[in-house]
C-alpha cells in the first residue's frame, strides 16, 4: 500500500511513500501534541513549606500517623488539597503502604500508615492543591525500629 | 576443510539443540544477537531512568530491574538451564560493535591469566554494594551498569578473545561458579567425531576456504576446546562453537548438576582444578560472600556494625565494613577450611598436602553457596516480581507526561515473604545436600578405603555454614543505611 504525494509546484515529481510512513508521522505528531498538552497542564505548586511529624516518634514497626502541615510562600495554611501518601522501603521490590491524607484543620493533613518492616522508609506525598496544581513531596524516614518488647 | 567423519554419533540422551522448537531457536544464527539486543534495550532503559528518573529506588527501573529482577532471574536461569545471562550479555554486543572499528591485537598478559583480579573485583562489588547501599541508589546503579560497559569495552578493544569475561568480569565469575550446578552443559555430541576433525573450528573459528585468515564463524573466545571441555567453568553459553562446528557435533547436554566439582580431569582452557588456587578462592568468595550478602540485610548485622564501631572508635562505616569483610571472606574461611583440611589430611593417612586438600574441598562449598544465593535473590524476585509493572507505568508516564499505561498499580508486589520462606529453606537444604555429596565424592576419590572419615571435617564445616545460612534467613529483614554513633 503506497501513498501518492501530489507533485509540488516546482515541477512534476512523484514520490511513493509507504503508508507506514504516514502512520509513523501521525504517531510522532500525536506524541508531540500529547507532550505539549502535558506541558500546558496546571503549573506545579511552588514555594510550599512542608512540616511533618510521625506518631509514635521515633517510628516503629506497626501503625503510625503522619501529620503534615503545609503553608504557602506567605505562611498561610494550604487548604483543600487532595493528598495521598505512598510509603516505600528504601530497597526496591517491597510492598508499599498507601494511604489517603485527610485535612484535620486548615492546612494540616493526617494519614494513617502501617510500617510493615523495620528499616529505611521513604514517604512520598502526592496529590493536588485546590487550584489543581500538582504536589509532590518526599519525606525520608530512616531506621524504623521494631516495637519495644 | 576435511570430509565429514563417518563415525556413528552417540548423541547425549537429552540435547537441547535437538528439541523440536527450542533447538531451532538455539541454533538460529542470530539467537544470541536477539538476546543481546533485548538486554541492551533493557540496559539502556535502566541507565536512562537511573540517571534521569525519580531517585526513589522502588520507583526507578534501575534499582527495580537490577536488584530485584535481573539478579533473581539470573540465578533461576542458572538453576534451570545454564549460563543464559552471559549468552545475552549486552557488554559483548557493544564490544563486538567496537571491534569493527578497532581490532584488538594484543593477547591478555600470561601472568594475568588467572582469576585473581576477577576475584578481587567480585569482592569489591560486594563491598561497594554494602558500603553505599547501592540497592537504594538509582543513579549509582546506572553508573555501575555504565562502568561494566566501559570496562568490557576498554579491555576487549585492547585484548583479543574474551579477556574481560574470562579473567575480570565479576558477574561472569559469579555465573561460571554457579553454572557448575546447572543441569546442562555445552559438550561434544560424539568425541569420536572430534578425533577425526582436523580443523578445530570450534576453537579456531570456521575459516573461509580460499582465505584462511578470514573467520566466517567465530570459535570459542574463552579457549575452551569442545572435545576436552569439562563442565561449565568459563563457558559463557555463547554457542559460537555450535555455529562453528562443521559436523554439527556440539550438544547442549543434560548432566548431573555439580558432578563436575569432583572431576579433576584436565579441562581445556582451565587445566586441573586442583592446580587452580584462584578458582578455589573464587569458590570461597562465592560461598562466604553469599552468607555475608544475606547477613547484611538482617537486623543483627546493624547491631554488629554498631558494636564494632564502638570497639574500633570508628565514625564512618568503611573501616567497620572492611573489618567484617576481612573477617568473613578471609579469616573465617582460612580457619574453617584450614582446620578441616588438617583433620582431613590426618584422617586420610597424611597423603598429599594440606593445601592441596583445602583447594580441592573448597569446591565442595559451591552448592551450598549457590543455594544461599538462590534463597536470597529468589526472595527479592518472588516478593517483588510484579513491582516491575507499576514502575514501567510510572516511567512511561514520566516520559510521556501523562499515564498512558494507566495509573501505576503500586499495590502489585508479589508473594508474601512468609510464603517464600519455605522455598528459601529448600534452596539452602538442597545446596547443603549437594555440598555433602560433593565432599563425599572427593573423599571417595582421595581415600577410597575410608571416605566417610575423610569427609567428616568437611561435613561439619558445611553443616555449620548451612546452619548459619538458615539462621540468617530466619532473622527479621532490615534494609537501611548504617548510622554509626558519633
Amino acid at each position: 500500500m503506497f501513498l501518492r504525494v501530489a507533485p509540488p509546484a516546482g515541477g512534476p515529481r512523484l514520490i511513493d511513500r509507504p503508508a507506514s510512513f504516514r502512520r509513523t508521522r501521525q504517531l510522532l505528531l500525536a506524541a508531540a501534541a500529547l507532550l505539549a498538552a502535558a506541558a500546558c497542564g496546571p503549573a506545579p505548586a511552588r514555594s510550599l513549606a512542608f512540616e511533618w511529624s510521625l506518631t509514635p516518634s521515633p517510628p516503629i514497626v506497626g501503625d503510625a500517623v503522619l501529620t503534615l502541615r503545609i503553608r504557602d510562600e506567605n505562611g498561610r495554611p494550604v487548604e483543600g488539597a487532595t493528598l495521598r501518601v505512598e510509603g516505600h522501603m528504601s530497597h526496591p521490590g517491597m510492598a508499599p503502604v498507601i494511604a489517603e491524607a485527610a485535612e484535620r484543620t486548615p492546612g494540616v493533613y493526617e494519614a494513617a500508615l502501617t510500617f510493615t518492616m523495620r528499616g529505611d522508609w521513604i514517604l512520598l506525598v502526592t496529590g493536588s492543591l485546590a487550584s489543581g496544581a500538582p504536589v509532590e513531596h518526599r519525606i525520608d524516614v530512616p531506621g524504623v525500629q521494631p516495637p519495644a518488647e | 576443510m576435511t570430509a565429514a567423519p563417518t563415525t556413528a554419533p552417540s548423541a547425549p540422551a537429552r540435547d537441547l539443540l535437538r528439541l523440536p522448537f527450542i533447538g531451532v531457536c538455539l541454533r538460529w544464527r542470530h539467537a544470541r544477537l536477539t538476546l543481546q539486543v533485548a538486554a541492551l534495550v533493557a540496559a539502556a532503559a535502566v541507565v536512562l531512568h537511573g540517571l534521569l528518573g525519580p531517585q526513589i529506588a522502588p520507583r526507578n527501573l534501575a534499582t527495580v530491574v537490577t536488584w530485584v529482577h535481573y539478579r533473581g532471574l539470573l540465578v533461576l536461569a542458572l538453576l534451570a538451564v545454564g549460563n543464559l545471562f552471559c549468552t545475552g550479555c549486552p557488554f559483548v554486543l557493544v564490544r563486538d560493535a567496537a571491534r569493527r572499528v578497532h581490532v584488538p591485537a594484543r593477547r591478555w598478559p600470561r601472568v594475568l591469566r588467572r582469576k585473581w583480579i576477577g576475584v578481587a573485583l567480585f569482592a569489591a562489588v560486594l563491598f561497594v554494594y554494602e558500603l553505599y547501599d547501592l540497592w537504594s541508589l538509582p543513579a549509582a546503579t546506572a553508573w555501575l551498569v555504565l562502568g561494566y560497559f566501559a570496562a568490557a569495552l576498554a579491555i576487549d578493544v585492547l585484548f583479543r578473545g574474551a579477556s574481560f569475561c574470562k579473567y575480570l568480569c565479576p558477574i561472569g565469575q559469579f555465573n561460571f561458579v554457579a553454572s557448575t550446578l546447572s543441569p546442562f552443559e555445552v559438550t561434544a555430541r560424539d568425541v569420536a567425531v572430534c578425533r577425526t576433525c582436523r580443523t578445530a573450528d570450534c576453537i579456531r573459528g570456521r575459516r573461509a576456504p580460499d582465505a584462511p585468515t578470514t573467520v566466517l564463524r567465530r570459535g570459542c573466545e574463552l579457549d575452551l576446546f569442545v572435545p576436552s571441555k569439562v563442565g561449565n567453568l568459563d563457558c559463557t553459553f555463547c554457542l559460537d562453537c555450535v555455529q562453528a562446528c562443521p559436523y554439527d557435533n556440539v550438544a547442549i547436554a543434560a548432566r548431573v548438576p555439580g558432578a563436575e566439582l569432583a572431576d579433576d580431569r584436565r579441562r581445556s582452557g582451565v587445566g586441573r582444578l586442583a592446580a587452580r588456587p584462584d578458582i578455589a578462592a573464587l569458590a570461597v568468595l562465592f560461598t562466604f560472600g553469599a552468607l555475608l550478602n544475606a547477613f547484611a540485610m538482617v537486623s543483627p548485622a546493624y547491631a554488629l556494625e554498631a558494636w564494632l564501631a564502638r570497639a574500633m572508635g570508628a565514625t564512618s562505616e568503611g573501616p567497620v565494613l572492611l573489618a567484617i569483610f576481612i573477617a568473613t571472606l578471609i579469616v573465617l574461611p582460612l580457619a574453617l577450611l584450614g582446620g578441616a583440611a588438617v583433620v582431613s589430611w590426618r584422617l586420610g593417612g597424611g597423603i598429599g598436602s594440606v593445601q592441596a586438600i583445602a583447594l580441592r574441598y573448597a569446591l565442595a562449598l559451591i552448592p551450598l553457596g549457590f543455594g544461599l544465593w538462590l534463597a536470597h535473590y529468589s526472595f527479592h524476585l518472588l516478593t517483588g516480581v510484579l513491582t516491575i509493572v507499576p514502575v514501567v507505568q510510572s516511567a512511561a508516564a514520566d516520559l510521556a507526561g501523562w499515564p498512558f499505561l494507566g495509573a501505576p498499580l503500586w499495590r502489585w508486589v508479589g508473594l508474601r515473604p512468609g510464603a517464600v520462606f519455605p522455598i528459601q529453606i529448600g534452596f539452602v537444604l538442597l545446596g547443603a545436600l549437594g555440598s555433602f555429596a560433593t565432599a563425599y565424592a572427593l573423599a571417595e576419590r582421595d581415600a577410597p578405603s575410608r571416605p566417610a572419615a575423610v569427609a567428616v571435617p568437611w561435613t561439619i564445616v558445611i553443616a555449620l555454614l548451612a546452619a548459619a545460612a538458615l539462621w540468617v534467613l530466619a532473622q527479621p529483614m532490615e534494609m537501611r543505611a548504617v548510622e554509626l554513633p558519633g
